[in-house]
């Protein structure tokens, strides 16, 4: 028996690598627990597996290292078995073998026998016969343990089918994702795990370059979504993915995105729904997904499900529309969501409000958003509050606050009202040496005495501000007592806001901090505040100071009364300072105050209107003058004082701020009564700003520059010159702007922005604001090209010049045989007699009248401006001239006949015929006296399409206008659709009785996703053809000029109703346009 | 009656009562400024007078107030040859006739000096309102006479200046005006377009008064009377009138007329609640453009609750 393992052992001992020691060592370990007789088997496997190959003695170590522990939890039959598999793996590679073995002892404890076989058999099912399956076969067995650790066995062979079907793709990345496997298997949940793999299987099959991403992001995408829905979430993608291809990745991380912004106890349903549509269409259902938090941003929960309601039911009827309906890019979608939704945008009401604002004011007042005023760095930090610097009321983009538009217009207006509330009530033409209705200027008076300090105050709000020690608190008084006198006239004045107003402030109030909470200064001020909101409003204040609040509460109460101006807030805000720096600023609990008796007070200040004057606050200060102490000496102990929340719907007042800009504006003092008008300093301007408590540089401001201060200047004055006022909200119609430009230099025309929707023929509806229209004054050159065309093209001129002209005298005409009119007809009435006379029924229609038909027609001209404009004539002739007529041989005879003389000629460009036809056409039209406008368009890409004006239809004809022919040229692609919207928007704007839209191009319209891909001509066509129908649905006529010899086809789609024609010859167009310009107007 | 016509038979002219129109009652007008002082002058001094103002600010009941004033005093003077007082009512109180044409595109010369007719085998003629105006020494009123044809207002010169006559071309006539003849136009620039404005031939015979809407208070004390609504309803309508104008030539082509805020008055009076009588009476009447009408209901909901 020793000698079987004395024999083996010898026999082993030819293989390098000590496969002796190791299978003597093995002997010696398992001596007591294996006979000799199967240690001698052992033996004998181990030299089975060494003489098997060349390499195969690695595996027999392996084998012998393994058994031990392989024992110690299996039979030695077991053991046997698993070493004659893996001598059966050795035939197909030795490596595998040994990895096979390598793993042995961890996978073995995981599973049992039946299970061991099959495991050694999923790793045959990867062996391609190649030197990389058979990498993938060991890798395989080394991962297995870690993996087995995550999953049943079942998983795992689900998982190799995907590996190895993505082996027959590609090695490497089934290698790279087996590697990944264990580590994205760990991360994601037990629950999941099953759900992943499946899911990996269906990416494999549809998606396969992609199934390394997955892995890879996959878990940290899926822990985004809620626990009980990532196995709904993957078959749902796993569903979409046959559909999807390689989009599945990107729709599958949007989507878990987007349900990553949305409550986790929501995903389910969501998720369910997004189920329903996928059935149909699983585009539509991953653009749902991706789609709902947007909508959840606008409307409610019980709005998102009928908003989905809507979609199913569009999908139900067009695929396309449905889809485009989730995307968010259809009108009709735009449409419910705006119908669901409560959120009211600023962008929406703006025209409304500015009105409004307008019909209250007087002013010129324009509205714009909060953020925008924000973001000019001129002193307003606030994004979102309402405001005004003088001449535009800023509001905030849009509010949600309430569940139903209604109230959330009502907090617009309430917000837009309190606003111009400042600017009718004149808020901000304070003025030092005024008296105040009520309260005249005497506290004004104590407090200034002698000279003031240093330098000339810039405003007259900051000679104010000047008085007092404590700047924060004055200004947070000032703009109590100011906000509190404006609303009261408010109140007096439009009594019809007065339930919205009431709203707004006891929703104010009811969200305000306690004032028990405050040191006592503070809890005075936010007393104020809440009395400034409701004069009933409850207050809780210390008994033993109610004489305070008292007289505070008095002051407000006058400041509220009829005849109260700016001024008498200013003497407001110096008798309630007087009265809040005569307390300590400390918490009444606080040592040294006593006070705790707290107590509810209502309308403290009614019944006593006696005004704390100078008498009885020289009992408190003493009767100092000058600048007014912010606190008493020996109070050192006292809180610094900070400002009450700010009210909500009162937003940012700064009227220091606002009196600056209207001085820089203007550029001296309005009428100080002791300043001379001079420039403003940079000097004063720094000082004023250190003063300042309207200005808080941010953080970010500090770092942008080294010095926040001075950039914070620059931005002030480039204010004032009034240079980018409104550069952010570009609207058409923008006669609110504010103030021009004061200087005379001509500013660099800045271009305009407009938007158009798209028509979509698939969905059969808009894609809402889709392009981006950029409205430009054409550069100018010279008058050469004009010159030129003038003098070549004399005889052509002259004769379409006299053809227009002959088209006048049809103006006035008599019309005779009227039963009314101007005069009677001589003719007529003689035979009227006469018929009479011989006992005929006369004719009754006796009188003439001149007709006055006056010419009333606007005209505007589009021109292409395209690349392919920039063609050669000739060589576009001479190429394959047959090929281009042969459907027509009347084009190919009219080739024929012009082709002749141009040859010797430089070459001409289709853009070169465009110009001279338009020339040709001034003449004439000029001659006629119609108003017509010249554009051009061009462009890339839905948010650039560009638009030249050449001749606006307002401007006259002049030698600029020539400049800027010259400048025509070809620029690049040709997206007509909005290029038409928005100059019927233009001709729309003419009243005249004949509104003419002429479209002179050279080829189909195309451009950058114009259609679904490149060469697709159908979507640009239609949304061409859509544009026109627009145009004459609003009483414009579209006609339609080509000079594509293959045009006849789309024109005849695109305009096929309305007058198109397609030119022969190209250098047919100089005569042919005055043509048929004659006709259309005729 | 004032009839001092001659030619044909009294009863002829009865028929065509539009020169013996007179205002028995005196119209209410609440003067603003010295119009009426103005407009007295002018007539004992017999210039021409052109009321300019938008529309509904009371132009057309200035010139019935003035008429009814100037009246008084000539009735006195006026000899009433068998006119029959208006039942009922004392003969002491009577206004000047007003001859009121309301001009439009197709007014023509022969509209408003007369023209031929045929009558039987013969013809006869009919003399227009102007004729008649100037025969019986009655205001002639051209409203809004920017809007008739040039031709029509060269017609006038004549009768504007020191000569105070009438051609009657067809005729071969002139007539001479009667004493109490005052021609009164009104213009309202606001519609001026370059087509549309007066020729400063014409334009220059006439002493202008200018006629605004009248301030708040004065707005609303006028509301009061003719709406007949309690002052504070009169004040906010007077407020939203003067909120609306603020509005012209921003969304609204014109303000709105102390007309409609009256009648919107008048609606309150009825009972319909004050938001929804502005709506109808004015915002409605004002403009058809949504984005304005909004605009202004805002306006409305924010002075009455």
């Amino acid at each position: 028996m020793n000698e079987h393992i004395r024999s083996t052992e010898a026999a082993l001992a030819a293989f390098a690598g000590h496969l002796d020691e190791r299978y003597r060592g093995v002997c010696s370990a398992l001596a007591s627990r294996l006979s000799d007789a199967e240690l001698a088997a052992l033996g004998q496997e181990a030299l089975k597996l060494a003489n098997h190959s060349l390499r195969s003695w690695e595996a027999a170590d392996e084998l012998l290292r393994a058994a031990p522990e392989v024992l110690e939890f299996r039979s030695f039959e077991a053991l046997l078995a698993w070493g004659q598999r893996g001598l059966e793996l050795a035939d197909y590679s030795s490596a595998m073998a040994r990895s096979y073995f390598e793993a042995g002892p961890q996978v073995l404890r995981r599973l049992d026998d039946r299970e061991a076989e099959e495991w050694g058999r999923l790793g045959i099912t990867l062996y391609r016969g190649t030197w990389k399956s058979i990498s993938l076969v060991s890798q395989f067995y080394a991962q297995s343990a870690t993996l087995l650790e995550h999953l049943a066995l079942g998983e795992l062979r689900a998982l190799v089918r995907s590996i190895s079907d993505l082996a027959d793709r590609s090695y490497d990345l089934a290698l790279a994702c087996l590697d990944l496997a264990p580590r994205s298997l760990a991360e994601a949940e037990r629950a999941d795990r099953g759900a992943l793999i499946e899911f990996v299987s269906v990416i494999v099959e549809h998606c396969w370059a992609d199934a390394r991403v997955y892995l890879e992001n996959g878990p940290a995408l899926l822990e985004r979504i809620d626990l009980a829905a990532r196995g709904q979430y993957l078959r749902l993608i796993a569903s979409a993915a046959s559909t999807l291809q390689r989009q599945t990745y990107a729709r599958f991380a949007e989507g878990a995105d987007a349900l990553a912004q949305m409550a986790p106890d929501s995903h389910c349903v969501v998720l369910r729904q997004a189920e329903a549509l996928a059935v149909r269409s699983p585009s539509a259902a991953m653009a749902y997904l991706k789609s709902v938090p947007d909508v959840l941003a606008r409307v409610t929960p019980e709005g998102l499900d009928s908003w989905f309601e809507r979609g199913s039911d569009l999908l139900d009827a067009t695929v396309e529309g449905g889809e485009a309906f989730f995307r968010l890019e259809s009108s009709l979608g735009e449409e419910v969501l705006d119908g669901l939704s409560p959120r009211v945008e600023l962008d929406r009401v703006a025209d409304i409000l500015r009105m409004y604002c307008k019909a209250l004011t007087g002013d010129d007042v324009a509205i714009a958003s909060s953020s925008g005023l924000a973001e000019r760095h001129i002193g307003w930090i606030s994004s979102d509050m309402p405001s005004t610097e003088g001449g535009s009321i800023y509001l905030p983009e849009a509010i949600r606050q309430y569940p139903d538009r209604e109230r959330n217009f009502g907090l617009y207006k309430v917000f837009a009202t309190h606003q111009a509330g400042h600017l009718e009530f004149d808020s901000f033409s304070f003025q030092y040496d005024r008296p105040g209705a009520v309260f005249g200027n005497s506290g004004r008076d104590r407090l200034e005495t002698g000279p003031r300090p240093e330098g000339q105050p810039l405003t007259e709000m900051e000679r104010f501000f000047d008085l007092f020690k404590d700047r924060q608190l004055a200004s947070d008084l000032f703009a109590i007592a100011e906000d509190s006198r404006v609303d009261a006239c408010i109140l007096r004045e439009y009594s019809g806001i007065r339930a919205a107003l009431r709203e707004v402030q006891e929703a104010e109030i009811a969200g305000r901090d306690a004032p028990e909470s405050l040191p006592l200064r503070e809890a005075l001020v936010e007393l104020l505040v809440r009395l400034s909101l409701d004069p009933e409003a409850e207050l809780r204040w210390p008994g033993q100071l109610s004489d305070v609040l008292r007289r505070a509460a008095a002051v407000l109460t006058r400041v509220r009364a009829e005849p109260a101006v700016v001024e008498d807030a200013a003497e407001a805000t110096i008798a309630l300072y007087e009265l809040v720096t005569s307390l300590p600023n400390r918490k009444p609990d606080e040592e040294g105050v006593e006070p705790k008796d707290w107590q509810t007070f209502q309308q403290p200040g009614e019944g006593q209107m006696d005004l704390p004057k100078g008498e009885e606050s020289s009992g408190q200060q003493g009767g100092t003058p000058g600048p007014m102490e912010g606190g008493e000496e020996g109070a050192e102990e006292d809180r610094p004082y900070t400002s009450p929340r700010q009210v909500a719907f009162r937003g940012e007042f700064k009227p220091e701020l606002v009196q600056l800009l209207q001085r820089l504006r203007q550029g001296g003092p309005q009428d100080a009564a002791d300043g001379a008008t001079m420039p403003v300093t940079q000097e004063q301007l720094q000082e004023m700003l250190d003063k300042s408590v309207e200005i808080t540089l941010t953080d970010a401001e500090d770092a942008e520059s080294g010095s926040p201060t001075g950039m914070f200047i620059e931005n002030m004055l480039k204010e004032a010159e009034g240079a980018p006022q409104k550069s952010r909200q570009p609207s058409d119609g923008a006669d609110g702007n504010v103030s021009a430009a004061e200087d005379d230099t001509p500013l660099a025309e800045e271009p305009r922005y407009f938007y158009y929707d798209e028509w979509d023929f698939r969905a059969g509806d808009y894609k809402p604001r889709w392009c981006r229209v950029i409205e430009q004054k054409l550069e100018e050159g010279t008058t050469s090209f004009y010159d030129s065309t003038i003098i070549e093209r004399a005889g052509l001129i002259n004769q379409t010049r006299k053809q227009f002209e002959l088209m006048r005298p049809e103006l006035f005409r008599k019309i005779k045989r009227l039963p009314d009119g101007e005069e009677f007809d001589l003719d007529a009435a003689i035979e009227y007699i006469a018929d009479r006379r011989a006992g005929h029924t006369p004719e009754d229609k006796l009188y003439w009248r001149r007709n006055k038909i006056e010419r009333d027609v606007a005209v505007a001209f589009l021109l292409d401006m395209s690349a392919s404009t920039d063609e050669e004539i000739d060589k576009h002739r001479s190429g394959h001239p047959t090929d281009n007529f042969d459907d027509d041989p009347r084009r190919y005879l009219a080739w024929w006949a012009t082709r002749s003389p141009g040859l010797t000629k430089p070459p001409k460009r289709i853009i070169d015929v465009e110009k001279e036809s338009i020339v040709l056409l001034i003449r004439a039209l000029e001659a006629i006296g119609d108003t017509y406008g010249i554009y051009g368009f061009s462009g890339y890409g839905r948010d650039n399409v560009e638009f030249y004006v050449i001749k606006d239809l307002k401007e006259s004809f002049g030698e600029l206008i020539q400049r800027r022919i010259d400048k025509i040229a070809p620029i690049r692609s040709t997206r007509m659709g909005p290029a038409i919207r928005h100059t019927t928007a233009k001709l729309l704007e003419s009243d005249a009785r004949v509104k003419i839209l002429f479209l002179v191009s050279d080829g189909r319209p195309q451009d950058h996703g114009y259609g679904r891909d490149r060469t697709e001509k159908e979507y640009a066509i239609r949304d061409t053809k859509m544009a026109l129908t627009e145009a004459r649905r609003h009483g414009v006529t579209p006609f339609a000029l080509t000079v594509d010899r293959n045009g006849h086809d789309y024109l005849k789609q695109m305009c096929d109703d309305m007058g198109y024609e397609v030119l022969a010859d190209v250098e047919a167009l100089p005569r042919r346009l005055p043509m048929l310009y004659r006709m259309l107007t005729d | 009656m004032t009839t001092t016509q001659s030619g044909t038979g009294a009863a002829t002219f009865r028929t065509f009562a539009i020169e013996e129109y007179v205002s028995h009652e005196e119209p209410y007008y609440l003067p603003v400024k010295d119009e009426v002082e103005l407009f007295t002058a002018a007539f004992r001094e017999k210039v021409p007078v052109l009321l300019k103002g938008p529309t509904g600010c009371g132009k057309t009941r200035f010139v019935e107030y003035m008429a009814y004033r100037l009246g008084r005093p000539l009735a006195v003077l006026k000899e009433q040859p068998g006119g029959t007082p208006a039942p009922g009512s004392a003969a002491a109180h009577q206004g000047l006739p007003i001859v009121t044409v309301a001009c439009h595109e197709d007014l023509t010369a022969t509209d408003l000096v007369g023209r031929y007719l045929l009558e039987g085998e013969s013809t006869r003629w009919l003399d227009g309102p102007l004729t008649r105006a100037v025969k019986a020494g009655a205001i002639c009123y051209l409203d809004e006479v920017v809007e008739a044809r040039k031709d029509t207002t060269v017609l006038i010169h004549p009768l504007t200046d020191h000569r105070r006559i009438l051609p009657i071309e067809k005729r071969g006539e002139v007539l001479e005006a009667a004493d109490g003849f005052l021609l009164v136009l009104s213009y309202n620039p606001g519609y001026q377009s370059a087509l549309k404005d007066l020729k400063h031939s014409t334009r220059q015979r006439f002493i202008a008064i200018e006629f605004d809407y009248p301030p708040r208070e004065y707005e609303a004390q006028i509301i009061a009377h003719e709406a007949a609504v309690a002052e504070d309803i009169a004040h906010d309508l007077a407020k939203l009138g003067e909120k609306i104008r603020h509005l012209s030539d921003h969304g609204l082509s014109e303000g709105v007329s102390t007309r409609l805020l009256i009648y919107a008055g008048k609606l309150i009076r009825s009972g319909i609640p004050a938001r929804r009588a502005c709506q109808v009476a004015v915002v409605w009447a004002l403009t058809d453009e949504a984005d304005v009408q909004r605009s202004v209901e805002e306006v409305v909901s924010s002075i009455f609750e």
